[in-house]
């Protein structure tokens, strides 16, 4: 694009405004998708980029219900917190939590990865989080990309056709008498 | 003493950031001299030599010419944003004075102080600012990110 298709004033604009993202969190690891969404909250993915000026983006993040955690981070993750009353020191497994409220493991894990500082409240709540595909329709309207999700979402089985079950290729075929266990 | 304790701002300018044309910031110059001292003889001369070349040449800027009397000689100018500057010509010759009107006269009446992130090139880029549309597919103008709920019911 050119310098002269448009003025300096919208020039100036264009180059401070703020862009939407939007990144599908199905079957994906939360930690992912916290360090892509706080690159893009922080702006640090703009050649302008600077730690003085606010130039972070909005980010949406879909179906953080269906997030994956890999190994057996479900039952072995703990979060912890304290209410700030004598013996009020809670602790719950990452499927409790989850199960409480399934956009909260995403929202403490980009937290978390945030600076330290007091622009750290005002990048959260630049930070759109659903648990599912349910989005206001003025917020779709604001998402100019999708983000690259960081693993390639698995097919399950039922997802299959029977004719792509059947045209898989098979070791040896089974005899009509034969007995499964 | 370390630069974060003196007061600071970011490149700020009267022309709307760059993006307005020049407005001399000047509005009015009081010649303010005595008629006998030697301190204001540098003033007089000035008066004589230069001092209507110079409304001539700046019709934006009134210029008042004030025979007091004063012991110390001044010059006042005030800006457009209000400010008000005084700077005492005591014993300045005729081109020392001449040299400070040139001075006030370009400067923008905001205060002279530290600025921050003070870059500049002298070579800026001819490609035109980075936006965020720069090296984007321009399909992801009309595309529509989330599927809408008939889409997803009839797939």
């Amino acid at each position: 694009m050119t310098m002269a298709s448009f003025t300096k004033a919208a020039q100036q604009w264009a180059t401070f405004c703020r862009s939407w993202y939007v990144i599908d969190a199905t079957m994906q690891p939360p930690g992912k998708i916290a360090s892509i969404c706080s690159v893009h909250l922080q702006g640090k993915h703009k050649p302008i980029y600077h730690a003085l000026s606010d130039c972070g983006d909005h980010v949406v993040v879909l179906n953080t219900k269906h997030i994956a955690f890999s190994g057996n981070k479900w039952e072995q993750k703990v979060y912890s917190s304290h209410t700030g009353y004598p013996g009020g020191f809670k602790q719950v497994t990452a499927a409790q939590l989850h199960l409480k409220d399934p956009t909260a493991i995403i929202k403490l894990a980009v937290y978390g990865m945030l600076p330290r500082n007091l622009l750290r409240r005002t990048m959260m709540q630049r930070l759109h989080i659903f648990p599912d595909d349910n989005i206001p329709e003025d917020i779709i309207k604001n998402i100019t990309e999708e983000l690259p999700q960081p693993r390639i979402v698995p097919k399950r089985l039922n997802e299959y056709t029977q004719e792509e079950k059947e045209s898989f290729p098979r070791l040896w075929t089974m005899p009509e008498d034969y007995r499964i266990k | 003493m370390t630069s974060r304790g003196t007061p600071s701002r970011f490149l700020k300018s009267v022309l709307q950031n760059g993006v307005g044309r020049y407005v001399c910031q000047l509005k009015r110059l009081s010649l303010v001299f005595s008629k006998d001292s030697a301190n204001s003889l540098g003033v007089r001369e000035f008066i004589e030599d230069g001092v209507v070349d110079f409304a001539r040449q700046n019709p934006g800027i009134v210029v008042y010419v004030a025979p007091e009397k004063c012991s110390i000689p001044k010059i006042v100018a005030e800006y457009l944003n209000g400010t008000v500057k005084e700077e005492p010509v005591n014993r300045k010759t005729s081109e020392e004075i001449r040299q400070l009107i040139k001075k006030l006269s370009d400067q923008s009446g905001l205060e002279v102080i530290r600025i921050r992130k003070p870059f500049h090139t002298d070579s800026p880029s001819i490609q035109g600012q980075w936006h965020p549309f720069v090296n984007r597919s321009p399909s992801l103008r009309v595309q529509r990110f989330v599927k809408e709920k008939s889409e997803l019911e009839s797939s």
